[in-house]
């Protein structure tokens, strides 16, 4: 019996060693992917693009002698569908376009014009997707152009893109969360956008609201402020630098705003529901060009109040501004609803998207000061 | 009988000579010329036995027989030659009997003597040292033991170095070996057996034990194991190994070795068996276990936290001296998304010049480090540093800088390389450097899989794999949690408390 069993192992050993499953590539036969991109071409053909590492060009030490060589190439190709546009740029490379380190996946402003719900669809599905990739809409522009804008500190655009939000204080946008929300029952996606600049550099430019039932298609854009409001809505905001006009000091004073957090409570009175939204935030003040001293209890308590204020305002007026404009539940007030009364969200939430424009919502900020940002007193002596 | 010249004596002893071969159980004759005659049949075209023969009072003849160069001269003349030749027997010699007298009496002032006709036995005393004296007129030899045999002194230990502990190492003198535990456990309770190994070497081995803690099922495994061998030579404890051990076709050792006797006083207060060679400073231990070959000797003396800590940098580098190679070539061929990315595309930029497939690279920097392991071992001491110079040059700078060989490969076959040097017991080492390269070879052809299946394997042989009774992966399997402690973190000797509530 063993003795059989012997043989039988060492008949089937050449078989694995080979056949095997030969799916085995060597880096050098790879074309490592950083960045994919789609958008339509003006005469509405589907473009991809891709960002891939020249590995020659990013160092190596010794190894490669002679000339230094681009760290980056583009490419670019059309085609019917995104499978055949990716067949396309493969057919032009000598090596297999391997996405398993894909950071960074843009989509072009028309092709958000015109609802990406089909074609992105194919990215996420992908085996090789990382579901850690960002996602970001570019705004004027396209994504080879993006792509193709020389980088400063990375030898590649897409490590930059990928280390922007985080370094400006948002919560990174990822691939996930973008097929989580438009997956979910009301939450609406908000895209991160880029743009160009005259200059070609990209520059961090606010972010996309998405309807998410209609294709996914572009509805319209946050500016940079409205866009930090929004996300300390959603709960998506690490930092936040708050600048307010304080009327009773005459000047402005900003705020470095950190430990962010956000209370939403649902209240359903007969068929109407109320939404009652309490901000949080503590934050060091890092500039005063009032008459306040911040050292003071006295007026420390009115910058606080007076910026909690204000807050509570622009904060009222961007939710408005999207009930009425946009009509598109990008808070994720929806989830709130069904956490909250989720026996009425059974019926609410067929509904929620021409309930929402109608909800009444009322917003309290609460902002303290936990640190006056003196280290000696003011040399603007009042 | 009468008186026979020693030729006739000699034609007489060829003409029995098949006969008497064949008769093992020889006993030696009263005529001194007789046995005289036998001892240089025994002993032929042998320069270093001596024989001395002793006329006194021109009356009795003694015959001493004994191994040149083994033997204490000054002890023979001074005890045993003065009394007799020049003191004489009290009231002068009389007859015969008054010599055998003195033997019976033991008037000789040494420590051992013993009386033995059969000359197969004389012949073997002989060969170990003693010294044989004969008497006209007696059919029986006195043995004294005037052994002096030149040994190599007590020295550090070679391959067990430890920084707090005792220095001393074991010798290749069985008696001093035993001394020195004897020396350490000076209880009656430790036991040392001995018996003799090998038709032709006779080798002098010891099972050492301590009465009431040894599991009595794992000395009689022992003393019955070693009963069995059949063998001509002894020449090294580890042929003893060989012949006692379970499965012969494991990589794993199943017997510790050690030349420290702190280690093997350790072993014996466990209840393990220490066999201890004449000829050899290893002594074996058994049962021996997965992780007693993880343990240094001195982890028990340093501080717990420092050992807890140094423990597991051992059990992690263990693991990576066995899984770097093949793990780095599963994640590099078969699932690059698995190594974040800034490395993976340094490895990739890295990789771009190489002319071989990643397996062909590390199988063959693989190869080439076990060359210069083998090779730094072999050489004469005054040539050794000439060999990690080379092979540092060579290997290391020159093959990745001709663009031969991958610098993540070297990397990555040198860790794998330290990695083994962390294990304690040199001779745990070797399973783990052999099963590198089946594991290369199969993560080679199945990724991450080969490895999986590599894994198990290994897992499945450790789980079958058993010591004289002792699971090899005890206490972790089967699960001891009072053991667990010492596997883990070596748990404080104040807080350890053995199975009968004293304090180990």
């Amino acid at each position: 019996m063993r003795h059989t069993a012997k043989i039988c192992f060492l008949s089937l050993l050449p078989l694995f060693i080979t056949t095997g499953c030969w799916n085995l590539k060597e880096p050098d036969q790879l074309a490592f992917v950083a960045g994919n991109g789609l958008d339509l071409t003006k005469n509405g053909k589907l473009e991809a693009s891709t960002l891939l590492v020249i590995p020659a060009g990013i160092g190596g030490g010794q190894i490669n002698g002679g000339e230094k060589k681009e760290s980056y190439q583009v490419m670019n190709a059309t085609g019917k569908n995104v499978s055949d546009a990716l067949d396309n740029i493969q057919s032009k490379l000598s090596r297999v376009v391997f996405a398993g380190h894909r950071d960074i996946f843009l989509v072009g402003q028309s092709l958000a014009e015109h609802g990406m719900g089909n074609t992105i669809d194919t990215f996420m599905r992908s085996s090789q997707s990382d579901m850690r990739a960002m996602i970001y809409l570019v705004k004027n522009g396209q994504p080879k152009d993006v792509f193709s804008s020389a980088p400063f500190f990375e030898p590649f655009i897409t490590t930059t893109l990928s280390e922007e939000q985080e370094a400006i204080g948002l919560k990174p946008y990822l691939a996930r969360e973008f097929v989580a929300d438009v997956w979910s029952d009301a939450t609406q996606p908000l895209l991160p956008v880029v743009s160009l600049n005259p200059s070609t550099h990209y520059s961090y430019n606010g972010s996309a609201i998405l309807n998410k039932d209609d294709g996914v298609k572009l509805v319209g854009f946050l500016d940079k402020e409205e866009t930090s409001y929004a996300r300390w809505l959603t709960n998506r905001l690490i930092s936040f630098t708050l600048t307010a006009f304080v009327s009773k000091g005459n000047g402005n004073i900003s705020l470095s705003l950190d430990n962010l957090g956000r209370r939403i409570k649902v209240l359903q009175v007969g068929e109407t529901i109320q939404i009652d939204v309490h901000l949080t935030g503590g934050g060091t003040i890092i500039e005063n060009s009032t008459k306040l001293d911040s050292s003071k209890r006295k007026d420390l308590l009115l910058i606080q109040k007076e910026i909690s204020l204000q807050t509570e305002k622009s904060t009222q007026k961007l939710v408005k501004k999207v009930q009425e404009a946009y009509k598109m539940d990008i808070f994720g007030f929806g989830e709130s609803v069904h956490q909250q009364y989720p026996l009425q969200w059974k019926t609410l939430k067929h509904n929620w998207t021409k309930t929402f424009p109608t909800v009444a919502v009322s917003v309290s900020v609460d902002i303290r000061i936990n640190d006056s940002g003196l280290t000696h007193s003011s040399l603007n002596k009042p | 009988m009468g008186r026979l010249g020693k030729s006739d004596v000699i034609d007489k002893l060829n003409a029995n000579d098949s006969q008497s071969s064949e008769n093992i159980n020889r006993n030696i004759g009263n005529s001194i010329i007789v046995n005289e005659a036998i001892f240089k049949k025994v002993f032929q075209h042998s320069s270093d036995i001596m024989y001395r023969e002793i006329t006194i009072h021109s009356q009795t003849k003694l015959l001493l027989i004994y191994v040149d160069g083994m033997v204490n001269t000054d002890i023979i003349i001074s005890n045993i030659l003065e009394p007799l030749m020049y003191k004489g027997l009290p009231q002068g010699l009389g007859a015969v009997e008054s010599v055998f007298e003195m033997f019976e009496q033991e008037r000789f002032s040494v420590l051992q003597t013993k009386k033995v006709s059969n000359i197969d036995d004389i012949s073997e005393h002989i060969l170990k040292g003693n010294l044989a004296i004969l008497v006209d007129g007696e059919n029986i030899a006195l043995l004294a033991d005037v052994k002096k045999i030149e040994t190599r002194s007590i020295s550090d230990s070679a391959i067990e170095p430890v920084l707090r502990g005792s220095r001393e190492s074991f010798t290749e003198n069985l008696r001093t070996n035993t001394t020195m535990l004897r020396r350490i456990l000076a209880t009656p309770n430790l036991k040392i057996d001995s018996l003799k190994i090998g038709k032709l070497t006779k080798t002098d081995v010891a099972v050492v034990y301590i009465e009431g803690i040894v599991k009595p099922s794992v000395l009689n495994d022992v003393k019955k194991r070693l009963k069995q061998i059949q063998t001509n030579a002894i020449l090294e404890s580890g042929i003893i190994e060989q012949y006692i051990e379970e499965d012969q076709f494991s990589p794993f050792p199943q017997i510790l070795n050690s030349e420290r006797p702190d280690v093997v006083a350790a072993g014996l207060l466990e209840g393990r068996v220490a066999i201890i060679t004449n000829g050899t400073p290893f002594a074996l231990i058994v049962p021996m276990t997965f992780w007693s070959g993880l343990q240094a000797p001195d982890d028990y003396h340093q501080r717990f936290l420092f050992v807890a800590m140094i423990r597991w940098v051992r059990y992690i580098f263990t693991a990576l001296s066995v899984f770097l190679p093949s793990i780095f070539i599963a994640l590099t061929n078969f699932h690059p998304e698995m190594v974040p990315p800034d490395l993976m595309l340094n490895i990739a930029a890295l990789r771009e010049r190489a002319p071989f497939p990643t397996v062909i690279e590390v199988l063959l920097m693989e190869f080439m480090f076990e060359g210069l392991q083998e090779a730094g071992l072999r050489l004469p001491k005054q040539i050794g540093p000439l060999v990690s110079i080379v092979g540092a040059l060579v290997i290391g700078e020159a093959a990745v800088s001709a663009g031969i060989i991958s610098a993540p490969v070297v990397i990555v076959v040198a860790t794998g390389g330290i990695a083994a040097f962390i294990i304690p017991r040199y001779s745990f080492s070797f399973p783990l450097r052999m099963l590198r390269f089946p594991l290369i070879i199969l993560s080679g052809t199945l990724g991450i899989f080969g490895i999986a299946i590599g894994i198990s394997t290994i897992l499945i042989h450790l789980l079958n794999l058993q010591s004289f009774g002792t699971p090899y992966l005890s206490p972790v399997a089967p699960l001891n949690k009072r053991g667990l402690k010492d596997v883990l973190i070596r748990w404080p000797k104040k807080l350890v408390k053995n199975s009968k509530g004293d304090q180990v």
